[in-house]
């Protein structure tokens, strides 16, 4: 009972974990803000507010529905975004523009307030208490100029935030110019040397720290299983010969006759079982290889022989 | 009168005859010399046919729009296809690979982790010469994983990489596979001397119920830590070899080793078939990937060979290892193996090198999916 409480638990606390990572309202950012719009993206109705970008950090789809978008500290809960429309949800490291034109009924990505420089835009979990992001507006911040964050680093997880007098509303905020992993790789090392040596280098180190942990724990193992003096004794084979010794020859003879009657796949297949049979034996039970066990009844007229096999 | 001939004419239209080009009647020959192959001289029919036929159904011309081509969105077909353009199939071809694999040929002799590692040489020696027959990094890396002999590595990493040469690759690695035997044997004898192919190695120890199942534990976690980005591939192989070896999920490993990796080796070789349209296929590059594609197997297994050769100077006594297992570091199991076990008998009847081979050969699998990730995470 007590086994099955922990089973369930554990079941429980992975499906929680799983479910906040698939929601995880703290992997959004502010991207980008833009207070003095004169020239730049228009709105659905035609007119040219500030707006607000909101991007997505991670690797899977975040729903934003319920947070809220604020200028005041004193007042998280300014703009509410409506849970009930499927489209408040941003892709991976994507982004959604809002625009600040103070009309939020003219749908849910206007919100009711307006921007002004000199202030802070807050994005707010959907408790309405918990700051997710905030972003700060220069009080001189010119018209047509944004405040954007743009990704930094290997990963693009870090963010530098700087003045830009070229917006990008809803699209990524990197170097638009970027390059390729691939067109980095063609400039920095057109040969394809640097790549082979590199590459060549963690296969082999990966497979040789492989095979010297099982070496080690090869050795742990037969160290383990030390077998009693009687169980070392070598299994006798028919006429007194040594398991293992000259094994090849029969199993090689025994295949060869039977290279006459079937295929080669048969014979290899049979000279394996008989290889393995004779010199102790390497395998287990296991489907498409045969497998000659020893037999555990007294003689060909023992009663067990007739069974039917267990249920597993 | 008249709109009867204007219905025949539209009819007509849409028929494959109207709609044939030369291209596609050679697509189709090629897919059913692919059959023929395959079921004449039996070279890897449970591949062969389904990417034979898969040629045929994909090159009859059809009146373009009515949603039944494999590049047109919501078809049959392209739902098919999905498995491999967003490499779903490949992971799940491992899973049951790890389920029907015998690590302990390996596990008994881990020194032969190296030749497996030596033979990956072949990934890379065809990215450099793809590079240099101007091919672009990714498309060289996508080109290159042709040399680690494992169809289903070659579709994951070109799906990634180069969607476009995926159909090339795909039906590249799959063929030079089938044509394991033809190619390795002449450079394993070219490389060897008769004194070496005589050379026999102690039988291997018996290996542990315990370590078969700490193997793949183990042997997952580090390669995934290394290499991250092959997880897909590494997490289901060594997945698939813990059902097996658990001695507790029967069931599972039964049924992964079984019908399910049927099924996915039957969706994915008809679509990957399929995906070859002639105007897709019949170009410049995709005779370039088949040449490089040789080329990589060549490489593969000349240095697996040459690296045995090498290392054997370096051991003493029964340490010494036959070069002749050396072309099993390409990773097309069991077929490679078996080319070793069948050259070694040529000269010696008794000398059996099938389970020494079968140690190089599963970690050509690992190593190609080791490879795989790291191609993937520079060039991805």
């Amino acid at each position: 009972m007590r086994r099955i409480r922990i089973i369930i638990a554990a079941v429980v606390s992975l499906l929680c974990g799983a479910s906040l990572g698939a929601q995880n309202l703290t992997d959004l950012k502010i991207g980008e803000v833009l207070v003095d719009n004169t020239e730049g993206v228009t709105d659905d109705y035609g007119q040219r507010n500030g707006w607000i970008e909101l991007f997505n950090t991670s690797s899977g789809t975040v729903k934003f529905g319920g947070c809220y978008l604020s200028d005041d500290l004193s007042d998280l809960k300014k703009y509410h975004i409506p849970t009930s429309d499927l489209s408040t949800k941003i892709g991976p490291r994507q982004s959604v523009v809002f625009y600040t034109s103070g009309k939020s009924f003219q749908g849910t990505y206007h919100t009711n307030f307006q921007l002004r420089r000199g202030t802070t835009v807050y994005l707010v979990s959907n408790d309405g208490r918990t700051v997710i992001d905030r972003i700060d507006i220069p009080a001189d911040l010119p018209a047509d100029h944004s405040v954007v964050r743009v990704p930094q680093g290997v990963k693009g997880m870090d963010f530098e935030t700087r003045v830009s007098a070229k917006p990008t509303p809803g699209t990524y905020n990197g170097d638009v110019d970027a390059k390729s992993k691939s067109e980095v790789m063609g400039e920095k090392d057109p040969h394809g040397f640097v790549l082979t040596l590199i590459a060549v280098s963690v296969v082999f180190t990966a497979l040789i720290i492989l095979a010297i942990i099982f070496g080690w724990i090869g050795k742990m193992s037969r160290r383990l299983q030390s077998p009693s003096p009687k169980e070392a004794r070598p299994r006798k084979v028919k006429g007194s010969r040594k398991a293992g010794e000259m094994t090849p020859e029969i199993a090689a003879a025994i295949s060869m006759a039977l290279s006459r009657e079937s295929g080669g796949e048969v014979q290899a297949a049979i000279a394996l079982a008989l290889h393995d049979y004779l010199g102790g034996g390497i395998h287990d039970l296991e489907s498409l290889v045969i497998t000659i066990v020893p037999s555990a009844g007294g003689g060909w007229a023992d009663k067990t022989q007739t069974f039917r096999q267990s249920p597993r | 009168m008249n709109t009867i001939v204007e219905n025949l004419r539209q009819f007509w239209f849409f028929t494959g005859f109207a709609n044939a080009t030369w291209q596609n009647f050679a697509m189709i020959l090629i897919g059913v010399v692919f059959i023929t192959i395959a079921i004449k001289k039996g070279w890897e029919p449970l591949l062969l046919v389904p990417i034979g036929f898969g040629m045929i159904i994909g090159n009859i011309p059809m009146f373009p729009g009515l949603n039944i081509g494999v590049y047109e969105d919501g078809s049959v077909l392209n739902t098919l296809y999905q498995g491999v353009k967003q490499g779903w199939y490949p992971p799940l071809i491992f899973l049951g690979i790890g389920a029907m694999t015998d690590f302990s040929a390996l596990i008994s002799q881990p020194r032969l982790l190296l030749i497996g590692a030596a033979a990956q040489t072949g990934i890379f020696g065809a990215y450099l010469l793809a590079l240099a027959l101007g091919f672009d990094p990714n498309q060289a890396g996508a080109i290159g994983i042709i040399g680690g002999a494992d169809g289903p590595t070659a579709i994951f990493l070109s799906s990634k990489l180069a969607p476009d040469l995926m159909g090339a690759i795909a039906v590249s690695a799959y063929s030079y596979m089938a044509l394991v035997p033809v190619i390795q044997r002449p450079i394993m004898l070219a490389l060897t001397t008769k004194k070496e192919r005589l050379m026999r190695m102690p039988a291997p120890r018996v290996v542990s119920q315990r370590e078969k199942i700490v193997f793949p534990i183990v042997g997952f976690l580090l390669t995934a830590f290394i290499v991250p980005s092959g997880l897909p591939l590494l997490g289901m192989l060594f997945f698939g070899n813990l059902l097996k070896e658990s001695g507790v999920t029967r069931r599972l490993a039964e049924t992964a080793r079984g019908p399910l990796i049927d099924v996915v080796t039957t969706l994915i070789g008809l679509t990957v078939g399929a995906s070859t349209q002639a105007d897709k296929f019949l170009t410049g590059a995709s005779l370039k990937i088949f040449l490089l594609g040789l080329l990589s197997f060549v490489i593969a297994t000349t240095v697996g060979v040459l690296f045995v050769k090498f290392w054997n100077l370096f051991l003493k006594g029964d340490r010494k290892i036959n070069p002749l297992i050396g072309n099993a570091g390409v990773s097309a199991v069991p077929d490679s193996a078996r080319v070793s076990e069948v050259v070694g008998r040529e000269f010696d009847p008794g000398n059996h090198l099938l389970m020494h081979a079968m140690g190089p050969n599963v970690a050509g699998v690992i190593g190609s999916a080791v490879a795989a990730g790291i191609l993937l995470g520079f060039l991805g």
